[in-house]
């Protein structure tokens, strides 16, 4: 457990002194600013339209424009994480150095979780513009960055795992949109299929996970959904970085 | 110190080092020498619990280190070859953090005694990635003291140095004779003769020779006819 703390700190220190980190966090918020300053100004203008949906329920993913990005950003987020490690040779120090594989997975999926912290807590401050003008739903806003929280679990694991596979920070990044571009691809099939695999689909749909949280409902499914993708990816990291020592 | 039984690592269909067994006993020197690919690297990292090995027993300090490899990497340092350092952190906080994954009781004290037993204390505030290679070797030196193991593991620890640098590293290893075990990867012959109490001979994957330096016209001898051989189908 200290070890992992150990690892997780060294991690974020070395993000954050990266010019990476500044990059992706500034490219970030300029693209959830257009995204916010869009919904704001349709729903303004389609009062009648719009129904029970408000600018921040269309933000936290009532539309493409919230998902499209993410699965750009959380590779790039992800790719480092021990991929990195093996290109620049330190993975062997870290592997030689007397703790357990767990902690090293630990450890770097702890940071993974603060990186995505970093990304969704300066938006806050649109729920706050959005309260000077008008009323908003605290509870939904509450259950909406539960929501971002919990995609966020199984999103930085997806991720963490792709590192831990690939030999080299592009491969983990190319991997890691793939795995999240084919379950947000699945997702769509709520609205294209019919029967069981419309059930199915929706299950697993992400789109349907961030719909139902922005409106302030907390589908316990999807919690299940969430924490298990997440806990298996983890798990798989950590089985993959001991096969590799037998490599 | 170091036992080592029956060590064989295959990658593949390739077998990288086969049927390898030798002993370090505490306070010696000892240099295991071959040519490029001879299975030096791959051998040190089975010691050191980086790799798996296919077959074969190690025991460290008396530890099981394939069964128990956490416990007996507890009472090894290890200095990888290219020393992989993170380039970004300053020299003393490499050497604490490395500390603190190391359960060194008193971080401060440790790194101080390290910086200067490797000779880094004028560059701990420097940072790692801006070194030159010498320093950067001597970093990776003084991470592999932080936690004052009795048995150091150094694979091609004068590579890519000058002269200058060459001689100093060697003297430091030299200084360890007697307080610790140090078991060392090289390809210069030169080096074993400078430093080493023992030399382990290792040829495509297999042992070859185990002799104490004084034999030293038979370990020229044995070490040209190792070299001019082709042996350039082996990677390590």
């Amino acid at each position: 457990m200290r070890s992992a703390w150990v690892v997780m700190k060294r991690e974020l220190a070395s993000f954050f002194v990266s010019p990476l980190a500044y990059v992706v966090l500034t490219s970030w918020l300029i693209f959830t600013g257009i995204t916010f300053w869009i919904l704001s100004e349709f729903y303004a203008r389609n009062v009648v339209a719009s129904g029970s949906d408000t600018p921040l329920s269309g933000f936290f993913g009532g539309s493409a424009l919230f998902f499209i990005p993410l699965l750009l950003f959380v590779p790039v987020l992800t790719m480092r994480l021990i991929a990195a490690e093996r290109q620049s040779g330190t993975l062997e120090s870290l592997m030689t150095a007397p703790i357990s594989e767990a902690s090293i997975i630990g450890g770097k999926y702890g940071a993974a979780l603060v990186m995505w912290a970093t990304l969704w807590i300066p938006t806050i401050i649109y729920a706050w513009i959005m309260s000077q003008h008008g009323s908003v739903d605290w509870g939904a806003v509450g259950s909406s960055y539960f929501g971002v929280f919990c995609l966020g679990t199984y999103f930085m694991a997806i991720g963490l795992l792709m590192s831990t596979i690939a030999p080299t920070q592009i491969i983990a990044a190319v991997l890691s949109f793939v795995a999240l571009g084919a379950l947000f691809v699945v997702g769509v099939g709520e609205f294209v299929l019919d029967g069981a695999l419309r059930e199915v689909c929706a299950y697993l749909s992400m789109w349907g996970h961030m719909h139902s949280f922005s409106k302030g409902v907390v589908d316990s499914r999807y919690l299940v959904f969430d924490f298990s993708v997440a806990l298996s990816a983890v798990g798989l990291s950590i089985a993959v970085l001991k096969a590799q020592r037998h490599a | 110190m170091i036992e080592v039984d029956a060590l064989s690592k295959r990658y593949g269909s390739r077998l990288a080092v086969n049927d390898v067994s030798f002993r370090v006993e505490r306070g010696e020197i000892v240099g295991f020498l071959g040519p490029n690919g001879a299975g030096k690297t791959t051998t040190l990292r089975m010691l050191t619990g980086y790799l798996a090995p296919t077959a074969g027993e190690i025991r460290i300090d008396g530890i099981d280190a394939v069964g128990d490899s956490i416990h007996a990497r507890t009472r090894l340092g290890y200095m990888p070859e290219g020393v992989p350092l993170y380039g970004e952190m300053r020299v003393h906080e490499y050497l604490r953090h490395r500390a603190s994954l190391k359960h060194v009781p008193e971080v401060r004290a440790a790194v101080d005694r390290a910086l200067a037993l490797a000779g880094v204390t004028d560059v701990k505030n420097r940072i790692v990635g801006q070194l030159s290679k010498g320093y950067r070797q001597r970093v990776s030196l003084a991470e592999a003291l932080i936690a004052d193991p009795p048995l150091l593991i150094l694979d091609e620890p004068t590579s890519g140095l000058d002269p200058n640098q060459v001689r100093q590293l060697r003297e430091l290893v030299r200084g360890f004779a007697g307080s610790k075990t140090v078991f060392l990867s090289t390809h210069i012959l030169s080096e074993v003769q400078a430093v080493c109490d023992r030399v382990i001979i290792i040829r495509e994957g297999e042992k070859v020779a185990d002799l104490a330096l004084d034999q030293a016209t038979e370990l020229e001898d044995m070490f040209a006819e190792l070299t001019t051989t082709d042996v350039a189908e082996e990677g390590s």
